[in-house]
């Protein structure tokens, strides 16, 4: 544990630190894909939708396995849902306090399990719409709506808090899930 | 100075392969698990043999996943350890080049320039970086040389691998 920057000769400016492994950028960035497919390219009404609505869900599967018998970082207690440390955060970031996570920090965290739940209940209402039990009934199809309208929201602030803690902490986020490391400058204090 | 990274390409390549076949395979297994399911709530005509088939495959492959995943995990981990162990390595040389040079007492800019050859930088390129003739540089190094008593560049790097590779007897 070095904390300290004693050398003016200048040898560690930055420490990196492998956080994620390839499976979560794997899972993360296919998961990014499926959306994209699904809300953007894809015909609502097709097969085609349908399939890659179960892959996005099969997908947020294996990351909820990997979440318990996962990497370090991967593991939810590496990043409790927490509303209150989220709040916390809220006044750390207004503060000079440059606390950098490791893990997600306490509002990631729960922008994560949000987008989590939110593709689980869209795959959950897009497969009852195709059953013979819910056909026809409009509210399944409205409250598959509702969730698309709130992954989007979801996802603008995703990318939006991105790149703000990114630019708070000088750790280029966008970069670490794809290469897997956070490169940390050598003064800000890791949590 | 072209950096050389440290050699752990092929660990992550293995790591990002095992974690590319495990994201394939566990979705097949759903695939698998979901169809057994829908015949079997479907109450499709249900051949045994089939079905029990379906099934086997569905449970290798999940045993399969499962294998892989704990896999990658360690994978993962020893990565992180041999990280952690760089980083330990690079702490202690760095507080070591700090204490020789205490020890000689060097300047400030001799410090800089005595980092540099340390580097494999030559005297050229020190003098561009700081600015000065490379006379200046060529002074200030034999400054270095002497204090640190020693002939040439080679020798002032033996110090410090000496240092690294002596183990305990000092």
């Amino acid at each position: 544990m070095r904390e300290n920057e004693n050398s003016d000769c200048g040898l560690s400016k930055t420490r990196s630190f492998a956080v994620w492994d390839p499976l979560v950028r794997l899972i993360h960035w296919s998961l990014a894909f499926a959306i994209l497919l699904n809300g953007a390219i894809l015909d609502d009404d097709g097969k085609w939708h349908e399939y890659v609505g179960y892959v996005a869900l099969g997908i947020v599967g294996i990351r909820l396995v990997w979440g318990i018998i996962g990497t370090r970082y991967a593991r939810f207690w590496s990043f409790p849902p927490n509303p209150f440390a989220a709040l916390r955060h809220f006044r750390y970031m207004s503060g000079n306090d440059k606390v950098v996570h490791l893990s997600h920090n306490p509002l990631g965290a729960l922008m994560a399990y949000n987008i989590w739940a939110t593709v689980i209940f869209l795959g959950v209402t897009g497969y009852m719409m195709g059953t013979v039990r819910f056909f026809g009934f409009e509210w399944v199809e409205e409250l598959h709506e509702v969730a698309f309208g709130w992954l989007i929201v979801s996802i603008v602030l995703h990318v939006g808090g991105v790149f703000f803690d990114g630019w708070r902490t000088g750790v280029p986020l966008v970069k670490a899930m794809i290469g897997g490391r956070k490169k940390v400058p050598a003064d800000r204090q890791i949590k | 100075m072209n950096k050389r990274p440290f050699p752990k390409g092929k660990r992550e390549r293995r790591a990002l392969t095992i974690a590319a076949i495990i994201l394939l395979q566990a979705l097949t297994a759903m695939f698998f698990v979901g169809d057994v399911l829908f015949d079997f709530l479907a109450g499709n005509d249900l051949d045994v043999i089939h079905s029990t088939l379906e099934l086997i495959a569905a449970l290798a492959l999940t045993a399969g996943v499962a294998l892989l995943m704990f896999e990658l995990r360690d994978l993962f981990h020893r990565m992180a350890e041999m990280d952690v162990g760089l980083h330990a390595a690079r702490g202690g040389m760095d507080d070591l080049i700090n204490a020789f040079f205490e020890d000689w007492r060097l300047t400030p800019s001799e410090r800089e320039i005595a980092l540099f050859i340390l580097k494999g930088v030559d005297n050229e390129a020190i003098a561009r970086m700081r600015g000065t003739a490379q006379s200046t540089v060529r002074a200030q190094s034999a400054r270095i040389y002497a204090k640190a008593k020693v002939d040439s560049r080679a020798q002032l790097l033996s110090i410090f691998l000496e240092e690294l590779l002596s183990g305990e007897e000092a």
